[in-house]
């Protein structure tokens, strides 16, 4: 057998009616740690792993008291999945809001290709996608899903400003280009704007210190 | 090897022996629960639950405080260090303890007319 997976469900099943918290897990944790060590010191006075577990069980006590407090933790837990839950309920909002803004630019432009109206003036509604595209990179980022906490709200705020502005200078670039008429201030419009949005982009991919990806905690 | 000296005798003193033993050092767990059966010469076992359970009202009054260790091989290790606070309470405890089993004794075993004590 192996005893260490033994020693896992050991202390999962000591705890398997808690809600789920940080000082479960960390408790958790130690509990395992330490009942292992244990394990490997009766083996080595001779004890079979099986008689080696029983006998580190044994020692254990009685857990009523932790599991009592791990209880309570777990009710703090719960709360703050109503909390989440409320974030997440404005996130949506935002995805909506997002969403709608970008097909009203997207369409608003298509349809003024249409009209009797100055070329240049074709795009100007696209600076409603764009702000759109900010909203919704920002709720779609700040979204709690089973797999993933929600991002940290400044660094949230960064990305949807990198997105802002690389989409930003397409948009200063179509109008630029279409106004004068030249290409080169198109481009050139379109570059100055983007490499801010660009660099901070790349800047916020490197420095992604931690992983949103959960724990899963079993 | 519990039994040779009442649950009752020393609930009172747990938190006093865990800071004597941190004040010795970081420890973990099960090194503590080690520790605490060689001071008592194997006499006295504290268990587990006992101790976690100790760890934890101890960080909640500060007089501990916990770090993971950052070992390679096997589960990480939850240490333990007692804080300034911590110290200061088992140097009262210890002052506390003086007093107190000598004022103990007395009561237990004097005045007997046979003169035994």
């Amino acid at each position: 057998m192996d005893v260490n997976k033994e020693v896992k469900k050991y202390v999962d099943d000591l705890f398997k009616d808690v809600g789920a918290s940080q000082q479960l897990h960390d408790l958790k944790q130690e509990l395992r740690t330490n009942m292992e060590e244990r394990i490997k010191d009766y083996q080595a006075k001779g004890m079979t792993e099986e008689e080696a577990f029983k006998e580190a069980k044994v020692s254990m006590g009685d857990l009523s008291g932790l599991v009592d407090d791990m209880r309570e933790h777990g009710k703090d837990e719960a709360k703050q999945h109503v909390y989440t839950s409320m974030t997440n309920r404005v996130s949506i909002g935002g995805i909506v809001i997002g969403s709608m803004l970008i097909l009203f630019g997207v369409l608003m432009s298509i349809g003024m290709m249409f009209m009797e109206i100055e070329p240049v003036a074709v795009p100007g509604t696209g600076i409603f996608a764009v702000a759109g595209a900010i909203v919704l990179t920002y709720s779609l980022l700040t979204r709690e899903t089973t797999k993933l906490y929600s991002m940290n709200k400044v660094r949230a705020g960064l990305y949807s400003l990198a997105v802002g502005a690389m989409l930003f200078a397409l948009f200063t670039g179509m109008m630029a280009g279409l106004a004068t008429g030249e290409m080169f201030i198109a481009i050139s419009s379109f570059t100055v704007i983007f490499i801010g949005g660009f660099g901070l982009w790349i800047g916020l991919i490197l420095t992604s210190k931690s992983t949103r990806k959960k724990d899963q905690i079993t | 090897m519990s039994g040779k000296i009442s649950t009752d005798l020393i609930r009172g003193n747990t938190v006093t022996i865990i800071l004597n033993v941190l004040r010795q050092g970081d420890s973990y767990g099960y090194e503590i629960y080690k520790r605490i059966i060689d001071l008592s010469d194997q006499q006295y076992e504290l268990k587990e639950a006992t101790l976690y359970t100790a760890f934890r009202r101890l960080e909640k009054d500060g007089l501990i405080t916990s770090y993971w260790g950052d070992e390679t091989q096997g589960g990480r290790r939850k240490y333990y260090r007692i804080t300034e606070n911590g110290i200061e309470k088992y140097e009262e405890n210890r002052k506390e303890w003086e007093v107190a089993k000598d004022i103990l004794n007395q009561l237990i075993t004097g005045g007997d007319p046979d003169g035994r004590e």
